[in-house]
């Protein structure tokens, strides 16, 4: 039974692959996707920053950061890495925006806010300002530093994660579990109250 | 994985049956629900529409589809129409990479189990954005406790799944599951019984239901995030929910209980009655145990399952550092 729906899908596959030789002159090639693909999560990160910095609603500048997080875990992809790109899901957006979104629900959200209105001219030149900051820095590095495009392979990326995790990032990856670990330490030390204290605000 | 003509005319036919799976699936697991509701609860379920009631989730459904799609004041409204859809649309990926049978898997990857867990996060996100967008403070404190159990339950779930994936050396579903026998006493859940039961508990969680369907909790909150959802809006979400049931019910069949593998002859089938005997096991308990309070759910992650998680994926580690 199983033999034979494997038989019958190879033969729609080799059809397809007959259907593909034919058509492909038609058809856009690798690298046209790759390039429309591109092109997308740009829109994606551009569009969701700047509804990130515009939107006059805490929760609607959430969503524009989701959506630039979304352009960033296309850009993994794009690099061939998946598991970094399904790692910025599950992390960026399943995790973190989710307790931003319980932090905004948390307080007091009211309509006539600080953010309820457009800033004025000159903070939003200096925040413009302060954005291209980054861009001055690594921008001539970036430029001048790559020579070429290297394509490569795609490699079976969590192996290899771990592996260099494990070996040569050791000192960093311990470093970073320090600051996490740190980091925790505070938050529990910030929200402790010891029982029978005040109540909490 | 090269682009080619057959992958894509693959994943598009995928989509159409996993749609066509979604749909089939709410309205078999509206009837079972009924009736099994009726017989834990000694009274006979739907028996009016059609032979012993079999067409009255059909009806129910259809209801749905021609109802008024009504949308009170002062609601977001780009976010209000949003959510549905964003509770939609990611079930459609989360069913791709699960391995039916041996030749039926719509996708191929080798991190299936990440694909899955990452896009299930969308889930969370879509409840909290109805309850918000709908501006009644019933809605709110919905997507408040939606997102504070989700969050909780993801944790012990991944930790119950990562041990049996220290076990397979793989986060691919179909590896998985072809390292698992035929029978019974050759399924990952005789090596793995207490991540089993972890992940047994943490679905539960993980999917709203009774007993630990605060987010919806219809005595104190109306209907939780959804209350402010009439005619297709509240379907979508319905299907997804169901969709989620049956996603996570296919998770523990590929994980803890062989997949696709069975006796006499492996095959899809063997997977869906494995997965509808999970699906059967959450309608049992739904009926059958009275709704937690807040804190309580909360303690059971927190206090139990999370540090019964650690403890086991260490253990399996240890042991097979040291006998394998």
């Amino acid at each position: 039974m199983n033999d034979l729906i494997g038989q019958v899908f190879n033969a729609i596959g080799a059809l397809l692959a007959d259907l593909e030789a034919w058509l492909s002159p038609y058809l856009p090639g690798q690298s046209k996707v790759a390039l429309l693909a591109f092109g997308f999560y740009v829109l994606l990160l551009l569009g969701g920053g700047l509804t990130a910095i515009l939107a006059r609603n805490l929760v609607r500048a959430t969503l524009g950061l989701i959506i630039t997080f979304l352009g960033v875990a296309g850009f993994y992809l794009l690099l061939a890495s998946p598991f970094l790109a399904m790692m910025q899901l599950l992390i960026y957006i399943g995790a973190v925006c989710v307790l931003i979104f319980f932090a905004i629900m948390l307080t007091k959200n009211t309509s006539d806010g600080e953010e309820a209105s457009l800033p004025r001219l000159a903070n939003l030149i200096y925040a413009f300002l302060a954005g291209l900051a980054p861009l001055v820095v690594a921008g001539p590095l970036i430029v001048q530093g790559t020579k070429d495009i290297v394509t490569r392979q795609p490699v079976d990326s969590g192996t290899n994660l771990g592996e260099g995790l494990l070996s040569i990032d050791l000192l960093s990856f311990e470093l970073i579990s320090i600051i996490l670990l740190v980091a925790m330490a505070g938050a529990v030390y910030l929200a402790w109250r010891p029982s029978g204290g005040e109540e909490r605000a | 994985m090269d682009l080619s003509l057959a992958i894509f005319v693959q994943i598009i036919a995928a989509v159409l049956l996993i749609i066509a799976l979604m749909v089939g699936n709410a309205v078999v697991m509206v009837y079972m629900e009924r009736k099994v509701a009726g017989f834990i609860q000694r009274r006979p379920g739907p028996y009016e529409v059609g032979p012993w009631g079999t067409i009255q989730a059909i009806c129910d459904s259809m209801k749905l589809l021609a109802k008024q799609l009504y949308r009170p004041g002062n609601v977001d409204l780009i976010l209000y129409y949003l959510a549905p859809v964003l509770a939609f649309f990611p079930v459609l990926l989360l069913f791709l990479p699960i391995p039916f049978g041996p030749w039926l898997t719509a996708l191929h990857i080798n991190e299936g189990i990440v694909l899955i867990l990452a896009f299930a996060g969308l889930g969370v996100l879509s409840n909290l954005l109805a309850g918000w967008a709908s501006n009644n403070k019933f809605s709110l404190l919905g997507a408040a406790r939606a997102v504070a159990q989700t969050v909780a339950y993801e944790i012990p779930m991944i930790l119950a799944l990562l041990a049996v994936v220290f076990l397979s050396g793989s986060m691919d579903l179909k590896r998985i599951t072809e390292q698992q026998g035929q029978w019974p006493w050759e399924w990952n859940i005789l090596l793995q019984p207490l991540a089993f039961f972890i992940y047994l508990v943490s679905l539960v969680g993980e999917t709203n239901r009774a007993p630990f369907d605060l987010p919806e909790a219809e005595s104190e909150l109306t209907a939780g995030f959804h209350t402010e959802y009439s005619g297709m809006g509240f379907a979508l979400f319905f299907l997804s929910e169901y969709a989620n049931m049956l996603l996570v019910s296919f998770v523990a069949a590929v994980f803890f209980l062989g997949g696709y593998k069975g006796p006499i002859a492996d095959g899809f089938w063997w997977l869906f009655i494995k997965a509808y005997a999970v699906m059967f096991f959450m309608v049992w308990i739904r009926w059958t145990f009275p709704r937690v309070r807040f804190d309580q759910l909360l303690n059971l992650n927190w206090k139990w399952l999370l540090p019964l998680g650690l403890l086991n994926l260490w253990a399996t580690a240890i042991i097979m550092k040291i006998f394998l």
